[in-house]
């Protein structure tokens, strides 16, 4: 019986969430980036997961339990998606046509993986208080009856 | 009379309460990888296993210590879930935990209970 494994699951699956947050609050605010020192575009952040697996010997894994170990980061990449064109003849970076180019991040699409990811986050934290929860009642056992 | 009964139940309580944590690591788990895709969420046996202990006990029989042998929780993998039933998977895992959490809450109370009887029988030697 341990109970330090259910916090550790939960504090997982908050960590990867955290991270998704993060990085969609930084597609957001560079959505009317220009061109960096580099002279790259800023390219939208993307984040890859899996289940987190352990490096334990497998007759250890077998353990009931043992093999849950939460979720982890595998990479934050950076996609591959075109940059969008604004019509911007007063800018000084547009080009002879008058468009500028804008990294390619989608309003609509971040705010909807914001909400997912905000939403998946709070089922941690209520997972969490479950187990926090158990715990306490087990401690009243034996206590005044 | 007594070594039978207390023995059997102390010991189901400990297993159905211990396959009450697994089951809550597992419903963490399915949890936190809410969002990985390809993933397979992972679920706990235990109940089923109890049939032949049921009809056992119907039949009025009583059940004896050798019959809980082999049972024991088992984490096992369901199949990887579609994209398309990712958001459908969070509100049947919270409606799990929450179940969980309330049976968890009952077998300590029935826990609790059979130690107030057991206490019950030693007090009254003191008299």
């Amino acid at each position: 019986m341990d109970y330090r494994n259910a916090f550790a699951i939960s504090a997982t699956g908050m960590d990867v969430e955290k991270l998704r947050l993060d990085t969609i609050a930084a597609n957001l605010a560079n959505i009317h980036s220009g061109k960096g020192v580099d002279g790259k575009l800023f390219r939208p952040l993307h984040v890859t997961t899996s289940e987190a697996t352990s490096n334990f010997a497998v007759g250890f894994e077998q353990l009931a339990g043992a093999q849950l170990h939460g979720a982890r980061v595998l990479s934050v990449e950076a996609s591959n998606v075109a940059p969008r064109k604004v019509y911007e003849p007063g800018n000084p970076e547009a080009d002879d046509k008058g468009f500028v180019s804008m990294p390619g991040v989608n309003q609509v699409t971040e705010m909807v993986n914001m909400a997912s990811a905000l939403r998946a986050y709070e089922a941690n934290v209520v997972a969490m208080n479950a187990a926090k929860t158990m715990a306490l009642k087990a401690l009243e056992l034996g206590g005044s009856q | 009379m007594f070594g039978q009964t207390e023995a059997i139940t102390l010991d189901m309580l400990k297993m159905a309460l211990d396959a009450a944590s697994l089951r809550h690591q597992a419903i963490a788990n399915n949890i936190a990888n809410v969002n990985t895709p390809g993933y397979a969420p992972a679920r706990v046996s235990f109940e089923a296993q109890m049939g032949a202990l049921r009809s056992t006990l119907q039949q009025g029989n009583p059940i004896t210590p050798g019959m809980l042998s082999g049972i024991r929780p088992v984490l096992e993998r369901e199949a990887v879930v579609q994209e398309s039933d990712r958001t459908a998977l969070l509100d049947k895992e919270i409606v799990n935990m929450a179940q969980n959490t309330v049976q968890y809450e009952a077998l300590l109370k029935a826990l609790g209970k059979h130690m107030s009887i057991l206490s019950a029988a030693v007090a009254e030697g003191k008299r």
